[in-house]
C-alpha cells in the first residue's frame, strides 16, 4: 500500500489526489490520508506531499467540469470538514473523497456519483458534505455582526468545519457596501471584506484584540434593543427550555449576544 | 393617548409590538432565492435561515412586529381587541426601517414580518403599511425577506401595489370554520378574508405569466401566500381543520397553512379555559398531517373520515394510517416505486428519494439504509431488503402497534418533558378512541 500523507484541507487534498492519481501505483494499491499515524505501518510506504496551488487548481477544473457545479460543491465541503477520530478510523476522509473521485470519472455521468449511496465512500464523502453545509447553514443565521468604533462589523465564530468559504460568499453577497469581518477562533483564519469588492481569507497573527472590544455608540443601543424583542417575543405559557438547547446547541451560543448578555460589555438589564 | 405615546421609547414600543405580534406563528424566511443587488442590503435564500430560538423553542427568523397594537375590531381570541386593557403604542414608518435595517445588518433577523392592529380603517392601515414597506425596498434599498399581512377589507389596490414591494403575504383565517368566525370575529367575515386570498392568488398567476414574457418585470409576492388557522378555541375537529387546509392548498395554491395551539390570552368566558396548557400535541399532529398533504401525497380523506375525525394522540398520522392499510406491505425497498416508499413509516421524502437514486448501482442493505437516514425503528416492520425483513416481525396491527408505541419519539421529547402538563394525553374520550385497553402494559402510563 502507497500511503499519502496530505495536509487537511481543501487544496492539500486535491493535491494529495493529484499526486495519487500521477503516481500509477494502482489504485487499489493507494490510500490517502490527512494524519500522521501515530505508528507507522511496516509494509506500507508512506509518502508526504506537499501543498501545491497549481496542481489542486487542475483537479478542480476537472472535477468541476466533469460533475458539474453543484457535486464539486459537495466534494469542497466534505474537505472542508472536521474528522472526529472514531470515523476517522473507519475511514479517512481524504481517501473517501479520492475514491469518490476516481468512481466519478470512471461514470458516464460523473455528477451522479453522489447518488451512489451504497458505495461506502461516497456515503462518507455525502456524510462529510452534509456536516459542513448543516453547521455553515446554522452559521447563516447564528452569525452575529458587531458595530466597533470605525464602523467596522466584527463576527466570532467556534465553527467544528471549515466554513469560512461559504460564509464569506454569502455575507458578501448580503451586505456589499460594508466592511466586515467573520473571525474563525479555532482556526485563527479570518474572512475580510472591504466595501464594494470581493473577500479574502487571511490568518490573523496580528489581530488586535484590544480593538474587537471598543464598539460603536449605537452597538449597545441595538443590542439591548434585540434583547427586548428576543424576551418578549416568547409565549410564557408554551416555555421550553430544552426545545430550545435542541434547535440551538449550546456550542453556538457562546458566540450569540442574546445568550451572553453578563458579559457583553457591562450588565444590559 | 398621543402624549402617552410621545414619551415611549423605542425599547418600550418594540416590546409592546412585538409581545402583541408573537401569537403569529410565521415567521419562516423561505420560498425565494435572491441574489444581493449590489448596493443597499440583503438577499435571500429559498430555504430559509433560523437566526435564533426563543425561550418556548421556536425559531426566530424574521423580525416579527405590529406596526399598531391599536385596534377597531374585537375579535375575542385576540390580545388586541379595542376591549382589552393593554398599553397601545404605534411605530412611524421611519422607526420601522431603522430598526429593520440595524438589526439586519448585525444579521440579527432574516427580515421584517409587518403585522398591524387596524388603526382608524382597513384602508388607513394598509396604507400605512404600503408606505414603511415602500421606504424600506426604494429608499434604504434593502432587499431582505418581508412577509407582509393583507388587511382584511383593505382597498385591492393598496392590497395589489404591497404585493409588489413584498415577498410573502398573508391573512389569517383565524377560525376553520365561518360560524365560529362569527361568533369570536364578529368584525371580520369568511368574505372579507376569503377575498383578497384569492386576489393574491390570481395577481401571484398573472405575474408568473408576465415573467415568462419579461425576465426583469416587477415580482409579485414571490414567496407565495400563506395563512394561520387556530386550534383549541372553537370545538372544530381535525377532520373539518385539516379539510378546510387541504381546501386552501388546492383552490387558493397557499405555500403553507400555520396551526397555532390556542392560549387564552384574555380570559375571555366564551373561550375555552385550557388549564393544562395550550394544545401543543394536537398541534403538532396537525402540522405532521400538514406534510403529508404536502410532500407525501397523502388526501385528508385517507387520514381522518366522519367517523374518526380527530387524530390518534399516540401515534403519528403516518403511522397510524400505515397501521389500517397493513395490505399494501411490506415494501421491497429495492424495487417499490418512489410513491410506495413515501408511504412507509419512517422514511422521509428525502430519505425515499436518496433510496431511489442509490439503487440504481448497489441494491440496498438494511445498514445501508440506516446511514441513509431512514429510521429503522419504525420503518422494519413494513419493509423487506432483497425479499428478507429485518427481524422475525408479524405483520399484525397489534403487534406492530405494540412496538411501535415503545418508540418515545411518536410523542416528542420537548412536549413530552415541556414544562406543561398535557391533560389531553389522559383525557378519558380519546382514550376509548384507542385500540389498545391496557396502556400500562405498553409503558405509556410512564410519560406522565
Amino acid at each position: 500500500m502507497y500511503i499519502f500523507l496530505c495536509e487537511d484541507s481543501i487544496d492539500g487534498i486535491f493535491t494529495g489526489v493529484y499526486d495519487a492519481w500521477a503516481s500509477r501505483y494502482g489504485h487499489a494499491n493507494i490510500a490517502l490520508t490527512t494524519h500522521t499515524p501515530d505508528n507507522y505501518s511496516l509494509f506500507d510506504e508512506y509518502i508526504t506531499v506537499s501543498c501545491d496551488p497549481v496542481k489542486s487548481a487542475k483537479v478542480a477544473r476537472t472535477m468541476y467540469e466533469r460533475m458539474g457545479g453543484e457535486a464539486y460543491q459537495e466534494l469542497c465541503q466534505a474537505a472542508s470538514a472536521r474528522e472526529d477520530s472514531t470515523s476517522r478510523k473507519h475511514m479517512d476522509k481524504a481517501d473517501a473523497i479520492y475514491k469518490t473521485i476516481v468512481l466519478a470519472l470512471s461514470l458516464p455521468d460523473a455528477g451522479k456519483v453522489l447518488n451512489y449511496l451504497g458505495e461506502p465512500y461516497v456515503r462518507r464523502t455525502f456524510q462529510l458534505s452534509r456536516s459542513t453545509f448543516n453547521e455553515a447553514h446554522h452559521l447563516l443565521g447564528f452569525l452575529r455582526f458587531q458595530e466597533l468604533e470605525n464602523g467596522i462589523l466584527f463576527a466570532q465564530i467556534h465553527p467544528k468545519n471549515d466554513v469560512l468559504p461559504f460564509l464569506g460568499e454569502h455575507f458578501s453577497d448580503r451586505l456589499p457596501e460594508e466592511n466586515f469581518m467573520i473571525y474563525d477562533a479555532t482556526r485563527s483564519l479570518a474572512v475580510l471584506h472591504t466595501k464594494g469588492n470581493g473577500f479574502f481569507i487571511t490568518d490573523t497573527t496580528d489581530l488586535n484584540p484590544e480593538m474587537l472590544s471598543r464598539f460603536s455608540p449605537g452597538e449597545l443601543e441595538y443590542r439591548r434593543l434585540w434583547c427586548a424583542f428576543f424576551d418578549s417575543i416568547a409565549i410564557e405559557a408554551r416555555k421550553n427550555p430544552k426545545l430550545q438547547n435542541q434547535n440551538l446547541p449550546k456550542r453556538f451560543q457562546r458566540d450569540i449576544v442574546e445568550f451572553q448578555r453578563d458579559n457583553s460589555g457591562g450588565a444590559l438589564f | 393617548m398621543n402624549t402617552i405615546q410621545m414619551d415611549m421609547d423605542l425599547t418600550q414600543k418594540l416590546t409592546i409590538l412585538s409581545d402583541a405580534a408573537k401569537y403569529d406563528v410565521a415567521c419562516t424566511s423561505s420560498g425565494v432565492d435572491r441574489k444581493g443587488n449590489g448596493r443597499g442590503m440583503g438577499n435571500s435564500v429559498a430555504p430559509g435561515v433560523c437566526h435564533t430560538f426563543s425561550a418556548d423553542g421556536r425559531c426566530i427568523s424574521l423580525l416579527k412586529i405590529l406596526f399598531t397594537n391599536e385596534c377597531i375590531f374585537n375579535c375575542a381570541y385576540c390580545l388586541n381587541n379595542r376591549d382589552s386593557d393593554v398599553r397601545r403604542a404605534s411605530f412611524t414608518p421611519e422607526e420601522v426601517c431603522t430598526i429593520t435595517l440595524e438589526f439586519y445588518r448585525r444579521n440579527y433577523i432574516e427580515g421584517l414580518f409587518l403585522s398591524s392592529g387596524i388603526l382608524i380603517s382597513p384602508d388607513y392601515t394598509m396604507d400605512l403599511i404600503y408606505q414603511t414597506l415602500y421606504k424600506l425596498r426604494t429608499v434604504h434599498h434593502f432587499n431582505g425577506y418581508i412577509h407582509v399581512k393583507a388587511i382584511p377589507g383593505a382597498d385591492p389596490e393598496l392590497v395589489e401595489r404591497t404585493g409588489f414591494l413584498a415577498d410573502r403575504m398573508s391573512i389569517n383565517l383565524e377560525l376553520p370554520t365561518a360560524d365560529s368566525l362569527k361568533k369570536l370575529a364578529p368584525c371580520k367575515s369568511r368574505n372579507t378574508i376569503l377575498k383578497p386570498m384569492r386576489q393574491i392568488q390570481n395577481r401571484i398567476t398573472d405575474n408568473k405569466q408576465e415573467l415568462a414574457v419579461y425576465r426583469r418585470a416587477p415580482r409579485f409576492v414571490p414567496a407565495g401566500q400563506s395563512t394561520q388557522m387556530i386550534i383549541g378555541a372553537t370545538p372544530e375537529h381535525d377532520f373539518q381543520i385539516m379539510s378546510v387546509a387541504e381546501g386552501l392548498y388546492q383552490k387558493f395554491s397557499l405555500k403553507r397553512v400555520f396551526y397555532s395551539a390556542f392560549v387564552n390570552v384574555n380570559g375571555n368566558s366564551m373561550l375555552p379555559a385550557l388549564p393544562g396548557g395550550p394544545p401543543l400535541l394536537r398541534e403538532h399532529r396537525l402540522y405532521q398531517a400538514d406534510w403529508l398533504l404536502r410532500y407525501y401525497n397523502f388526501k385528508v380523506s385517507e387520514l381522518l373520515s366522519e367517523d374518526r375525525p380527530d387524530f390518534n394522540i399516540f401515534l403519528d398520522p403516518k403511522c397510524d394510517w400505515a397501521l389500517r392499510h397493513l395490505e399494501y406491505f411490506p415494501v421491497e425497498i429495492n424495487r417499490a416505486s418512489y410513491q410506495a416508499l413515501l408511504r412507509v413509516p419512517g422514511i422521509g421524502y428525502k430519505s425515499a428519494e436518496r433510496i431511489v437514486k442509490a439503487r440504481k448501482r448497489n441494491s440496498l442493505s438494511f445498514d445501508d439504509l440506516k446511514k441513509i437516514g431512514v429510521v429503522l425503528k419504525r420503518a422494519l416492520y413494513f419493509i423487506t431488503c432483497s425479499g428478507k425483513m429485518m427481524y422475525r416481525t408479524k405483520l399484525e396491527e397489534n403487534y406492530i402497534c405494540e412496538n411501535l408505541m415503545r418508540d418515545k419519539t411518536q410523542i416528542p421529547r420537548d412536549i413530552r418533558e415541556g414544562g406543561y402538563q398535557q391533560i389531553s394525553f389522559f383525557d378519558k374520550e380519546l382514550q376509548s378512541d384507542f385500540q389498545l385497553t391496557n396502556l400500562e402494559a405498553i409503558g405509556i402510563c410512564e410519560t406522565q
